[in-house]
Parts: C-alpha cells; structure tokens; sequence
C-alpha cells in the first residue's frame, strides 16, 4: 500500500484549470520524481499534498485513509514536510530559530530553553558541516548567509520536524556539487529509516541520480508513472512535452539588421548570474526555460527596475547605466509587464491617463496639453484596434486584452527602439494576443528589437527568431530556427549541472 | 554579507542601543537643568509622571512585532478609564466597588484588544484602519459613559498608587511588573512565533504558525496594557476624563520606534519601548527645565523627536551595507 495516494484531484484558478485528473502514488521508502513542463501542475498538486491549496475534487489517501488537510498545520502535523522552492525562512530570525521555528525545546513551566535550542539547531547544522561554508552557526542571521547556505538551512528545517514525507520542490537549486552530494546522502539515509520522499528538481542528472521512480506531468494530468531504470532521457523529455512533436516557428519570419540594439555582457543582479547576449534590430529574441529561472530579473533589470550586482549593458553601441527606469525610458528603452495589476494599469484612472503617463514622465512637462497630447497618442490607438467608448472612462471597464493594449500604447508614443516584454500576453484573449503579434511583427519591421518573456512556450516558440534558455540565472543554450521545437527546449531547460 | 564579529555586537544584535544612548544624553540634560533630577523622590515622580505611555507603548510593541498597528490603544485607555472611574465612583467608593472597577477595566481593555485582533486577524482587514475606526468607536463609548471630566475615586485608591510597598514606590513595582512580564513573554513560543509572524506571515504560515491566533493575542496584550495604562491615569489623577488617552496612541508608536522596533515587524523588543516612552517624557521635561518661550516648545520637541528617530536610521543603514 502506497503510504500517500492522491487521485483525481482537479484544482481549478480563477478560469485556469490547474489540475484535471491527477494521480499520485508515492511508496514507502521511495525517491520519486516529479516532472514536467511550465503550468503542468506539479506544484500545485505539492501544495495540494502540503495543505497550502485545497482542491475542488479528488481524493488524497494516507495509509490508505482519506485526509483533506485545512492548512500546513494539519499536513504538517500528519507527518508531511515541505522544503519551499522560495524557502519559508524568516530573515531577520537566527538560524537555530527558523530551524525550530515552532518545535523549539521548553524547559521549566513552559519556557523556551535558548542553549536546548541552540545545541538542537548545532546537531542539525553538523549533518551538513562539510558543505556549509563560513559564518553559519546557531545564532547567525538567516538574513546574513547566502543563497546556498540559505537553501541548507531551509532542508534542514524540513528534516528537524522529521516528518515522513518530505516534498522538496527545487531544494538543489542553488547548490554547488558538494553540497547536493550531501544532501543526496542524506536523502538516501532518510530513505533506508522508511521515509519517502518527493522531489522536483530542473535538473535531469539529479532525477536520474537521486530518484527510484518518476511521474511525468502534462497539461494538469498525470501522464506516465515509470522506475528510472526503464527509460532513457529523451524519453522522458519526450513524454514531457508530448507527441505533437517539432512544431517549428511560423513561416513569418523577421529580417533583422546586422546593427546590435541591445548587448548585455555578463550581467548579474538578484537571480542572475553572468547573463550575455546581443539583440539585433528588427529581431525578437525570447527568454525561456523553466518559470522563474531569471527571465522576469533580467527584463525588470535592463529596465533599471532593480539593482545590478555587475556586468556591462550597451545601447546601440552606448553604454547604459540602468539605475532606474527613467534613465532607461529616456534611451528609448520600453517595458510592458504581463502582471498588469502590479506593473501596468492605474486600474481607476481614465484610459487617457494611463495612455499618455510615459510620454509625460520621460519629458518632464511641466504642464499637460490634452489635445496635443490626444493628437500624439492617436495614431497609437488606431494601429493596436484599441476599443473603448471614451478616453475618460477608467481603464478598469476595459478588458485584460484592451488594458494591455493601453500599457502597450503608452510605450509606442514613446517610439522604443528595444521593447522588453514580460509576458505580455498572460490572461488575455486569443483575438488580443493575434493583434499583439501583429503588432510585434510590425515593430520588428520598423527596426525594433525586442526581448521576449513568455509563460506559454508555444507562444515563444513560434514569436521569438531566437530563444535562450534560462536555469538558475544563467543561459543554458540558444535554439534558433528549426531548433525551436519544446523537446530542445526542454532538454535544454533541463540540463544543467551544478557548478563545481 | 556574512556575519562578522563586528557587527555582532551592533544595533542589529541590540535594536535598543540607540535609545539607550539617547536616553542616557537626555538625563545628563536633564540632571544639568533640573538638579535634583537625580534624587530619588525625583525619579520615581518621573517614572509616575512616564508610566502610562510607557505601559501603552510595552502593548503596542507586541502588535508592531507581528507588523501589524494598534491606532486604538488611546482611545482603550479613555474608555477603560472612564468606565473603572465611573464604577467606583457610583458604587460609593467602597472596597469592594475598588476591586470591581479595576477589574472590569482589565477584562474591558482585553475585550478592545480581541476585538481588534478579530477583525484584523480572522476577518482579514486592514490594520490601520480598522483600529483607527475601531478607536473612534471605543472614544465614542467613553464619552459617552462620562460626556465631561469628573467624578472622583477614594483618596485609599490614588494614595496607594502614589504611596510604597514594602518601601518602593508603588509605580516602581509596576513597571518592574511590566518588565517581568516582558522577559517571561520573551521566553515562549508565542513570542518566536510572533517574530515569525511580523517577519515574513506567508513563510510562517507555511511552518505552521497559527499566524490569526498569533495576531488577536498581540492585540488582546495591546489592549491589555492599554487598561494597565488607564489604571495608572486614575491613580495618578484621581478622576475621569473621556479624551485622556488620545494623544497616547501615536506617542505610543513613536516610543516604540524610538527604542528600535521596526514598524515592518520582527525586530525590537518591549525594552527598547520603554527607553523610547522615557526618552520622550524627558525630552517634555528638558524643554520645561530649559525655561523656553511656550510657543517654541513643541517646534523644538518635535525637532528633538526627528534627531532622534536620524540616528536610529543612520546607524541602520550602516549595518546595511
């Protein structure tokens, strides 16, 4: 009997359906992978099994008995341990803190015993002293280590509560070779105690490394449950990205110039580390790979959006010092967020405001001539088939599609020559993302060069001349013409090796 | 950046270094303006004089450590204060109407703070504006139980208050109390718990943190001291007033800040508050001391109040790089 069993779980967002059908078994003692392409539902399926989600239909079976967990704290306390791929550290707490955030060790009439704890968290910490690096003792500041040893801390956190499910959703991220060693030896001890364990990684050598079995998901389902031992790699990837194989970019394509718009040399910031490439005019470049490997960092860091850490970034053959977004836009430099709530539209103010709010932050007017501005913005409205009844109602009544059509509006009157794109099509219409397209095509037409991020990796397959595969901050490989096919891209995505 | 042995010792290990140092500047000042400032009888007539924000600011640092905001607490301490005067006073003043008031004023201050925590914590609402609203509403009740400043309670009540106790002054074992029970709350699982809370909620719901529980029992222990507070005020003025407590919700909040707690949650503690509610009463005494013109007090007190919170932030940033 599979000591956890889900099935037929559905899970639906909003409109998004998530999981439609997913069947899980996880065996006693067992390693088992969890795969697959972006939006395929995994982790949804572990926040289901982790009680952070709850499903809308289903059943998940523990020791054969059916459980629905109402939090965390009902999953945890049924033996359920989670390493959270963006960690659930609290910075400003100590490590021996975190560790035993919760289960801390009381002493007389209830009272936190601080040297119990501290001697706990030491115990914990030894499991890994080989690989953990100066500066990480009891009492450091999580806020105070680095991405590795932070990483550390969150695995052993998981190990302390000692659960006998442990779900460990990219805990190897940031690790070097050493370091995933040890804490394969430690998965494998957990292994021979009887526990099970349940491991995403975007690293295929650690599936085939740590993992005695492998379930494969697609589109919210399961697609193939298999031990290691019967399948090679590209059958995996294979199964991952499904049998509509090798389906190539559209026959538009773009002629781009020889002239480099946009060269970025070894850049690094928040997520990203040593990223090169050049852009051409008239060509769009897309940014792929597993959700969240930097793609979004490197737009939001070229638009001066957040820090750089190093690396050389040049426009046009002049260098550019992206310390903050108006310096950027005053290079001609847009950017459109597909998180439109956060990034894009002032939901009340009337769509003329929110059309012409770039022209006026990068001129610095000191007043607003309506007309004269209506008459700049105008041509903009026809080319994107902007629909509305009145420049002063509230972007709010428009649709998704319409309202990014508006952000992108609002950048065009500011005739970008590079047009960074952060998945700009997200909930939006089939009809809208066409007429994006179109759009794009045009531009490129005209000379401008464009930067792609895309969640839909049919999308950017087929919109982008080139794609560069993203892992850990990091390019992993380039796919151009008919390379760009989601088996290269994923065999790409999943590739990587840890650094020595 | 790793730890080094440098900033280890720092503002970072010790939030309510800074106001320690401030503290210790002011009452040189202060001993400099006010000789007798550092005779006992003195002291302890400061300490009576500090009390009440000092006991409002030990509540509200609980709530700011979960990131959250008490904008009630003064109108707790009106409402509580009105009400146990106004019990003991229309009971007649005897013993037992004693007993009763200052009991229903705890039990009243605990009830605020949980209604605050409910609605913040279960229902989900905004702190800030909730407790602000909540807070006129709790203003609204103390007016209307006494509409104007008055009545009286038994001269066995405030000469206890002003009197001692095996030979310290009553208000000295007060804050001693206050302090105790901050270093006991400091040594539970709560408090970890609470730090979590006001340092990242989503993560420590992840851990299992019963981060809504977390929440209402920082607000009940807000308005708990709130009614502390408004206990002192009737012993120290022997009377009720509706609008007493007003200006303490946001002196309370500065006190906190001053003694190093971060209004982002996490960081601090109930000692820094403390410093921070007696940094400001001394400033109150310096400029009273120092014989300035009326019209200039409060631009020079508020000035003092901003170098105050400068140095606190310069000694931040410098721990940031």
């Amino acid at each position: 009997m599979p000591v956890l069993e889900a099935s037929g779980v559905r899970k639906q967002f909003g409109g998004v359906v998530a999981l439609a059908g997913a069947q899980f078994a996880l065996e006693v003692g067992e390693v088992h992978a969890l795969i697959g392409s972006n939006g395929c539902g995994k982790s949804t399926l572990c926040k289901i099994i982790a009680g952070s989600v709850a499903a809308d239909a289903g059943s998940l079976l523990l020791d054969g008995r059916a459980v629905s967990f109402a939090g965390p704290r009902q999953a945890a306390a049924a033996g359920i341990g989670v390493f959270y791929q963006e960690l659930s550290l609290i910075r400003e707490m100590t490590v021996a803190e975190n560790i035993l955030l919760g289960r801390e060790p009381r002493g007389r009439a209830g009272m936190l015993d601080r040297d119990a704890l501290e001697a706990a968290a030491a115990a914990a910490l030894a499991q890994f002293d080989d690989v953990l690096g100066a500066g990480v003792h009891p009492r450091a500041r999580v806020a105070d280590l680095s991405a590795d040893q932070s990483q550390l801390v969150e695995i052993l956190k998981v190990l302390a509560a000692g659960p006998r499910i442990l779900i460990f959703d990219e805990a190897t991220a940031a690790l070097d070779r050493n370091q995933v060693s040890a804490v394969f030896q430690r998965i494998r001890a957990l292994k021979g105690e009887g526990r099970s364990v349940i491991f995403i990684t975007h690293r295929m050598d650690e599936v085939f490394e740590i993992a005695d079995r492998v379930t494969v998901m697609r589109n919210g389902a399961t697609v193939l449950t298999c031990a290691l031992a019967q399948i090679t790699r590209d059958e995996l990837v294979g199964t991952m990205v499904g049998g509509a194989v090798a389906r190539a970019g559209r026959d538009r394509r773009h002629v781009p110039s020889e002239e480099i718009a946009l060269e970025v040399e070894n850049l690094s910031a928040a997520k990203l580390a040593g990223v090169s490439f050049k852009l051409r005019r008239g060509e769009i470049v897309g940014l792929g790979g597993l959700h969240g490997q930097g793609q979004s960092e490197l737009l939001r860091a070229l638009f001066g959006a957040t820090p750089l850490r190093g690396g050389a970034v040049r426009v046009a053959g002049q260098p550019l010092d992206p310390r903050g977004p108006r310096a950027v836009m005053r290079r001609s430099i847009a950017y459109v967020s597909g998180d439109r709530g956060r990034y894009g539209v002032m939901a009340i103010r009337p769509i003329f405001e929110n059309l012409v709010i770039s022209l006026l932050a990068r001129d610095r007017r000191w007043t607003v001539a309506r007309q004269r501005l209506e008459r700049e913005v105008g041509p903009f409205i026809e080319r994107l088939k902007l629909k509305f009844s009145s420049l002063r109602a509230a972007v709010s009544e428009l649709s998704g599609g319409n309202q990014q059509k508006v952000v992108l509006g609002r950048w065009l009157a500011t005739r970008p020559g590079v047009l960074l794109l952060d998945d700009p099509t997200k909930g939006i219409d089939i009809q809208t993302k066409e007429d994006l397209y179109a759009t794009m095509d045009e531009l490129c037409g005209q000379g401008v060069a464009i930067l792609l991020h895309s969640s839909d990796d049919e999308e950017l397959l087929a919109v982008a001349d080139r794609v560069l595969v993203f892992n850990g901050g990091q390019v992993m490989g380039e796919l151009s013409g008919e390379q760009r096919t989601r088996f290269a891209l994923y065999q790409a995505a999943y590739a990587s090796k840890h650094p020595a | 950046m790793r730890a080094t042995a440098a900033s280890r010792f720092s503002t970072q290990r010790h939030p309510y270094l800074m106001a320690a140092v401030v503290f210790l500047v002011l009452c040189a000042v202060n001993a400099i303006l006010q000789p007798t400032f550092l005779r006992f009888g003195v002291a302890a007539s400061n300490v009576a004089a500090f009390l009440p924000m000092a006991l409002v600011a030990v509540g509200q640092t609980y709530v700011v450590l979960a990131s959250d905001i008490d904008l009630s607490a003064g109108a707790v301490v009106s409402l509580v204060n009105v009400v146990v005067v106004s019990i003991i006073d229309g009971m007649g003043g005897t013993g037992t109407s004693m007993a009763l008031g200052l009991v229903t004023g705890l039990a009243l201050g605990l009830l605020c703070g949980a209604v605050n925590g409910l609605c913040v914590a279960f229902l989900r609402f905004q702190p800030i504006v909730t407790t602000f609203a909540t807070g006129i509403v709790f203003a609204g009740f103390a007016l209307w139980v006494l509409p104007q400043a008055g009545r009286q309670v038994p001269p066995d009540l405030y000469l206890t208050y002003a009197g001692s106790l095996l030979g310290v002054p009553t208000v000295l074992w007060i804050l001693a109390a206050a302090i105790a029970f901050a270093a006991l709350v400091a040594r539970t699982r709560f408090y970890q718990a609470l730090r979590a809370t006001g340092g990242n909620m989503q993560a420590a719901y992840q851990t299992g943190v019963p981060v809504a529980r977390v929440r209402l029992g920082a607000y009940t222990i807000s308005g708990l001291f709130a009614a502390l507070a408004a206990l002192a005020l009737v012993g120290e003025t022997a009377s009720g007033d509706p609008l007493i407590g007003g200006a303490l919700t946001l002196s309370s909040v500065t006190a906190v800040v001053l003694g190093g707690t971060a209004l982002r949650g996490c960081v601090g503690g109930v000692a820094g508050s403390i410093l921070g509610a007696f940094i400001l009463g001394l400033i109150s005494n310096v400029i009273f001391f120092a014989q300035l013109p009326f019209e200039w007090q409060g631009l020079i007190q508020g000035l003092i109040i901003l170098a105050a919170l400068a140095g606190g932030v310069v000694m931040a940033r410098g721990r940031q790089d």
